[in-house]
């Protein structure tokens, strides 16, 4: 395992140095690789992966996991109905949020009390929580293997957690501050928004390394990858705008002005709806023309936002107002909002529709 | 030695410093009053962004850029003490201005990172008066002095904004 360690190692350097050439294919052989020696991420592809939602058992529930910063719960919401239909204890200052594989979990983390959380989604429980790094924020689910990975804004890494101990199995070297996380549909790739180094890490998740950075915005916090996995969409709080990485090549591609601080990224097949949490407001840009189309007034300070409905809606989280806001995602009108807990923040993909 | 050494300390406090920067939880305040007296009286006082004088600790206020997004004015307080600071919107018609502060002594206000909302409602003749603010405590590194804490933060924000709308309520209400 050594001598596979060291050939790892050496592999990744080869991709840095054709990254001109062709990444991808750099990318391809060190999968390939990675696969033979039997690397981090892919040893947790146990029942979660089998236990994968099947598309056709969709439609019957539909509902937005709201982490409350200050109330330090996590309020329910039934989206068919926009009330909230339980609250749940957290503590530790819960902020990040994801869905697990199976859609039976709900993760949380609490970066006051440094741990990870995990709620089970039909009781409304909390069925275990465990310690982890010195300030967990950023959390997403591989979809594929299942594997928690959240962001640890102290200790610059990327931990990859078991969904169902919550131990954790690994742990990825990453810019400075990590906030935000996502991972392809495919379960390939992970792409984490490193704040305070203004740039991307794009992580091979089969070989649990880091293959790439892309220079982005100022303080790049929310980033969210499109349904294809071929775009990354950061939020840069410091500039103002959002950034689009194309992760085949490691390239920034797009720059998008948005209004003041923005947070999070939610992608449509035709927009990308972004949280400006200074100015109150939702910009959407109309990703064929590259414009900001509209402006929408939310309550102050819009945060945590993720597509809902089947695409038909936008939700989003208003830490001031303490209001989940649900926009049509055709009409771009704001359509209904629901009094959450004290200080919502929803940081992640926070919908769960099965 | 002693120098390199300094230096080498000063450089890992700095940078130390900007990689917590967002460690702490954001806090808020909202206060209300409402005022026995029409928005429009109540919104002359208040409006105007080159002019804080209707607060008690507000010694004198100098600026620039009038009412525009963007303008600038610095506030000196009475105990002495200054508050940087910068309107980032500006809404007339609707009674609310929203500015931040872009430099004050943790000293004068124990605040990082302050935003605030000030906005004036109708309500039946009278008028609702709500001041929010949004900021970090003043020490943004983990295990902060009891005097930069997120409860010195707090306590501070909300004296200010019940101190100014005690005022103006005593001021409009007197008949001013």
């Amino acid at each position: 395992m050594q001598a596979g360690f060291a050939a790892t190692r050496r592999n990744w350097l080869l991709v840095g140095r054709q990254a001109g050439k062709g990444l991808l294919a750099a990318v391809l052989s060190a999968v390939a690789l990675a696969a033979v020696l039997g690397a981090s991420e892919s040893s947790l592809a146990g029942e979660h992966a089998k236990g994968r939602p099947d598309a056709a058992a969709s439609g019957s529930v539909r509902r937005a996991y709201v982490t409350n910063q200050g109330s330090q719960d996590l309020s329910v919401v039934d989206l068919d109905t926009m009330r909230v239909i339980a609250t749940i204890a957290i503590g530790g200052k819960p902020a990040g949020v994801a869905v697990s594989a199976d859609r039976a979990s709900v993760f949380v983390t609490a970066p006051e009390s440094k741990e990870l959380v995990a709620v089970d989604t039909a009781s409304h429980v909390v069925r275990a929580r465990r310690a982890i790094g010195l300030g967990p924020l950023g959390i997403a689910v591989n979809p594929v293997s299942g594997a928690v990975l959240v962001a640890d804004w102290y200790a610059h890494v990327i931990f990859v957690v078991d969904p169902v101990t919550l131990e954790t199995r690994a742990e990825i070297a990453v810019g400075q501050s990590p906030s935000g996380v996502a991972v392809t549909p495919d379960g390939r790739f992970i792409i984490s928004a490193d704040r305070d180094s203004d740039q991307v890490s794009i992580i091979d998740a089969a070989a649990g390394k880091r293959i790439a950075t892309v220079k982005v915005g100022t303080r790049p916090f929310g980033v969210t990858i499109d349904a294809e996995g071929r775009r990354a969409y950061t939020a840069n709080v410091g500039s103002d705008d959002v950034s689009v990485v194309d992760i085949a090549s490691a390239t920034r591609i797009a720059t998008y002005a948005v209004g003041r601080r923005p947070y999070a990224v939610a992608l449509t097949p035709v927009h990308a709806f972004v949280s400006d949490q200074y100015a109150g407001t939702v910009s959407v840009i109309d990703l064929e023309r590259g414009v900001r189309v509209k402006t929408i007034a939310v309550g102050d300070h819009p945060e945590g936002i993720a597509v809902a409905n089947g695409g038909r809606d936008v939700l989003v989280a208003c830490w001031f107002e303490n209001t989940l806001e649900r926009i049509d995602a055709a009409t771009l009108a704001v359509t209904g909002k629901v009094e959450v807990g004290d200080g919502p923040r929803a940081f992640g993909a926070f919908i769960v529709e099965r | 030695m002693m120098r390199v050494l300094a230096v080498t300390l000063a450089f890992f406090a700095a940078s130390m410093t900007a990689a917590l920067a967002h460690g702490p939880t954001r806090q808020k305040v909202t206060e209300t009053i409402e005022i026995n007296a029409p928005v429009d009286k109540v919104w002359a006082v208040i409006g105007d962004f080159q002019n804080m004088g209707w607060h008690p600790a507000i010694e004198k206020t100098e600026g620039s850029g009038g009412n525009e997004p963007g303008a600038k004015r610095t506030l000196t307080l009475k105990g002495g003490g200054k508050i940087h600071e910068t309107l980032t919107k500006s809404d007339t018609a609707g009674h609310s201005l929203s500015y931040e502060i872009t430099e004050v002594d943790v000293k004068v206000l124990p605040v990082s990172n302050y935003s605030s909302t000030l906005k004036v409602e109708d309500q039946g003749g009278k008028s609702l008066v709500t001041w929010r603010g949004a900021f970090y405590r003043g020490y943004m590194n983990n295990d902060p002095p009891p005097e930069l804490s997120d409860e010195a933060a707090v306590k501070a924000i909300t004296g200010v904004y019940k101190g100014g709308l005690d005022a103006i309520k005593a001021k409009l209400e007197a008949g001013g």
